[in-house]
């Protein structure tokens, strides 16, 4: 058997899903309450499966089962006023002595509490539901993809379970691009076609510009290591000309081991420099001379003191040779970049405004900040400049139990949805004596 | 032999009216294909669909300018919104009472000019699933009542508590906005574009609470009693007539630990504050008085209570290792009791086995209090 339609048409009651579909949209309007009858039993399945079917239908029977509770949350507004001016006591003050007050007619819609609409109100602390009901997604399905795709942090942090129970005070955060692209208009055939063509050149443009990139970064930091030798070179006295003739031969051995030992400082420098490492050939060059100047320092005692110094100074020499002081490489450079002056630039831009009146230019400027917030970006997802999706407007209302910034794309998850007399927090399409059948089903003893 | 051509996937024959409509009437990507096309099949229910979405369907296509569009707030079968023809009637029994006659049809009005002219929304007209009543699309603030709250909180430097009380905004949602508001802000200074046209447009398709300051609207109910599960019950309390049974009692009878709801609301301040002025008659400079010694008082025990923090975290002695802080804490072996189960003992959380049934165990209270 072939899977059902998700937004089927042929069902004789036809099932509402939490999405923005436009089918789902007509699926409402063709809603009718639900007739009664068949035995209690068959009134309770039918009013499980069509509110089920809404409320987490991407979530296992067995999972909702556990979820629910038959506790419901109320809240009731009270009057600082009245509870300042009373204490209570009038209310029980003459009873049966015929001085208490019956409440005229009957309880209304108004100060009834529909807790049974609240059946559903675990499902509206996860994850991925807070996300439909923040209007970050146009569908549960789709927010919970937003959330093991890795779009959504909570509390800064990437949180991939879309089964996260959120707590009290809890922010979430969904990628503004994911949003625009969930309520934004789809592209359509030629705006695809130009989307992905534009994506291929920018692809090329990218791979060549990268290349010609590490081509001069290449030289760039070849320029800064030879500058760093160089005015490391330079700020060493040179180990030759100051030195003092040595009568001791032991205190010239020292002196040697020394000037090795600053040799071998420098090596390390270049080598562990992050900022301009020396490229892998370079480095073997260097890592050789290291080797030898070590060899020479285990031989500083055996060998006699004119021998060790001509190695000395074949090996400075051989460092200076890597790395050739020409420090001034770079700076010619950077004079050569920056060419326009900065008031010839702004003497373009003046001569280009003609004459406007102030209320005029305040209208160009809103525009040109419209556009510039709303651009055309044919690379983008969804069709530019974005506007939201159709049929959007709805199913558009945020829940009391979420404070939503929509500028920023997150969402701040207050408190558990509450029932309070008239009104219930859980959004949802069914009536009050099918979500009491729903939640008599979930009752263990049915 | 090559599988016989299928009418029905040559010829497609939607309504002309359901072709923008209809994602798949369009090109197909498999031109030569002789499956019968399923999305493209018109049944029934489809073209009821089209039929709809054409007409009154039309009308949530796009948002409606200057008001919510939901559902709840057209009548399904003209497909025209409720408080129109409401307006529209009330027109014509005016005429009719001035004995006018009706002026001719000018057939469709366009939608600009209905716009224009739309009546005020009221509650009604703000459910946007028509079954149920019970649930409707509450205000949200709007940008420049939580540019307020920003402002008082974070320039002026008022508490949470105050700005909520003056702007009747709950307490944890004027936390939220703030916290909102500075990543908005951060986002700004660093450069990060918002999702501008996102925001403008959802914020035209929601009722919002606007600001004045003149004339503050009330967002929400900020004292909201929580219902506790010990009063779900009904109880029969006998006691005699001449008591005064206040609140505080009632709360006693109904749980031993329950606070009445003067303590258990957000704003308690609120109340005192409204019997100061209202039963006590105080003047302004001893409400302010007692204000200050309540604050201070507050103060105190708060302080009292971060001291006593303090000194049990100084108690512990912290040992850092690469990966574990050792905390070690002095204990007393008599915490155990003398049938070494007390719960002060060590080792008492990690579960003492109880042995309500073995022999020789008391069972019955050991104390009378």
């Amino acid at each position: 058997m072939s899977r059902k339609r998700f937004h089927g048409l042929k069902r004789i009651v036809p099932r509402f899903r939490m999405t923005w579909n436009k089918y789902n949209l007509y699926n409402l309007s063709r809603m009718t309450s639900p007739n009664n009858t068949g035995t209690y039993f068959q009134q309770k399945w039918k009013a499980k499966a069509a509110t089920r079917a809404y409320h987490g239908e991407q979530i296992r029977e067995k999972q909702w089962q556990r979820m629910f509770t038959s506790r419901l949350n109320a809240v009731v507004p009270m009057d600082h006023r009245y509870l300042g001016e009373h204490d209570g006591s009038e209310l029980a003050a003459g009873r049966g002595s015929g001085l208490e007050k019956r409440p005229e007619g009957k309880p209304t819609s108004h100060t009834l509490t529909p807790y049974m609409h609240m059946t559903y109100a675990p499902t509206e602390r996860r994850l991925d539901v807070a996300i439909f009901r923040s209007l970050f997604a146009s569908s549960a399905r789709q927010a919970r993809q937003f959330v093991t795709h890795g779009h959504v942090t909570v509390n800064g942090k990437k949180m991939p379970y879309p089964g996260y129970l959120l707590n009290p005070g809890d922010m979430f955060h969904v990628e503004p691009e994911s949003v625009l692209f969930a309520t934004g208009q789809t592209k359509d055939r030629e705006q695809v076609k130009a989307g992905r063509e534009l994506k291929r050149a920018r692809r090329v443009a990218n791979t060549r510009r990268a290349e010609k990139r590490t081509a001069k970064r290449e030289k760039a930091l070849q320029a800064i290591a030879n500058k760093k030798v160089a005015e490391e070179l330079a700020a060493e006295p040179t180990p030759k000309a100051p030195r003092p003739v040595m009568t001791d031969e032991t205190e010239a051995r020292k002196q040697r081991k020394a000037d090795l030992q600053e040799l071998v400082k420098q090596v390390k420098a270049i080598l562990e420099n992050k900022k301009a490492p020396p490229p892998a050939k370079r480095k073997q060059d260097l890592r050789e001379i290291n080797r030898e100047i070590k060899g020479t320092m285990s031989v500083l005692n055996r060998k006699p003191v004119s021998e060790i110094e001509t190695s000395i100074d074949a090996l400075t020499s051989r460092l200076t040779n890597l790395y050739p002081s020409n420090p001034l490489a770079r700076v010619a450079k950077i004079k050569k970049s920056d060419s326009k002056p900065a008031s010839e630039i702004a003497g373009e831009a003046q001569s280009s405004t003609p004459e406007y009146t102030a209320e005029e230019k305040k209208k160009m400027r809103e525009a040109v900040v419209l556009s510039r917030e709303n651009p055309v970006d044919e690379s983008k997802p969804y069709a530019t400049p974005w506007a939201p999706r159709p049929y959007m407007s709805a199913f558009a209302f945020i829940p009391r139990y979420l404070e939503v910034n929509h500028n920023i794309c997150s969402a701040v998850y207050l408190r558990h949805p509450v029932a309070r007399p008239g009104l219930a927090e859980v959004p949802t399409p069914f009536s009050a004596e099918q979500m009491q059948l729903a939640f008599n089903w979930y009752l263990r003893r049915r | 032999m090559p599988p016989p051509l299928r009418s029905a996937s040559v010829l497609s024959s939607t309504p002309c009216c359901a072709n923008q409509l209809c994602r798949t009437t369009g090109q197909s990507s498999r031109p030569f294909s002789t499956t019968p096309r399923h999305d493209q099949r018109v049944t029934r229910a489809r073209r009821g669909l089209f039929r709809w979405l054409t007409s009154q369907g039309e009308n949530f296509r796009n948002p409606l300018s200057g008001s919510t569009n939901y559902m709840g707030a057209y009548d399904n079968k003209s497909g025209v919104l409720k408080r129109v023809l409401e307006a529209r009637e009330h027109k014509t029994l005016e005429r009719a009472q001035k004995g006018e006659k009706e002026p001719e049809k000018t057939g469709g009005q366009s939608a600009e000019e209905n716009a224009k002219t739309l009546p005020p929304e009221t509650q009604r007209d703000r459910v946007p699933f028509p079954h149920n009543k019970m649930f409707i699309s509450q205000a949200v603030l709007s940008e420049e009542l939580r540019e307020e709250i920003w402002s008082q909180v974070m320039k002026e430097g008022q508490s949470v508590r105050e700005v909520s009380a003056k702007l009747r905004v709950e307490m944890s949602r004027v936390g939220a906005v703030v916290r909102l508001k500075e990543i908005e802000k951060e986002w700004k200074r660093i450069g990060k574009p918002l999702a501008r046209p996102y925001s403008r447009a959802v914020m035209s398709m929601l009722p919002k609470t606007p600001f004045d300051p003149h004339h503050i609207v009330s967002h929400e109910s900020i004292n909201d009693l929580p219902v506790h599960a010990s009063t779900g019950q009904q109880i029969f309390h006998p006691t005699s007539e001449s008591r005064r049974f206040t609140r505080q009692d009632a709360a006693k009878v109904f749980n031993k630990r329950l606070l009445p709801a003067d303590d258990r609301i957000p704003h308690p301040e609120l109340v005192i504050q409204h019997r100061e002025r209202v039963i006590d008659g105080l003047n302004v400079e001893e409400r302010k008085e007692r204000a200050e010694l309540r604050a201070a008082e507050a103060e105190e025990r708060r302080e009292k209570r971060a001291a006593r923090e303090a000194a049990a975290e100084a108690r512990v002695q912290k040992v850092e290792g690469g990966r574990w802080e050792f905390r070690f804490t002095p204990i007393n072996t008599d915490d155990a009791g003398k049938d070494g189960r007390g719960y002060g003992g060590v080792g008492w959380r990690y579960g003492v086995p109880l042995y309500d049934r073995s022999r020789g165990q008391i069972k019955i209270p050991k104390s009378v209090a």
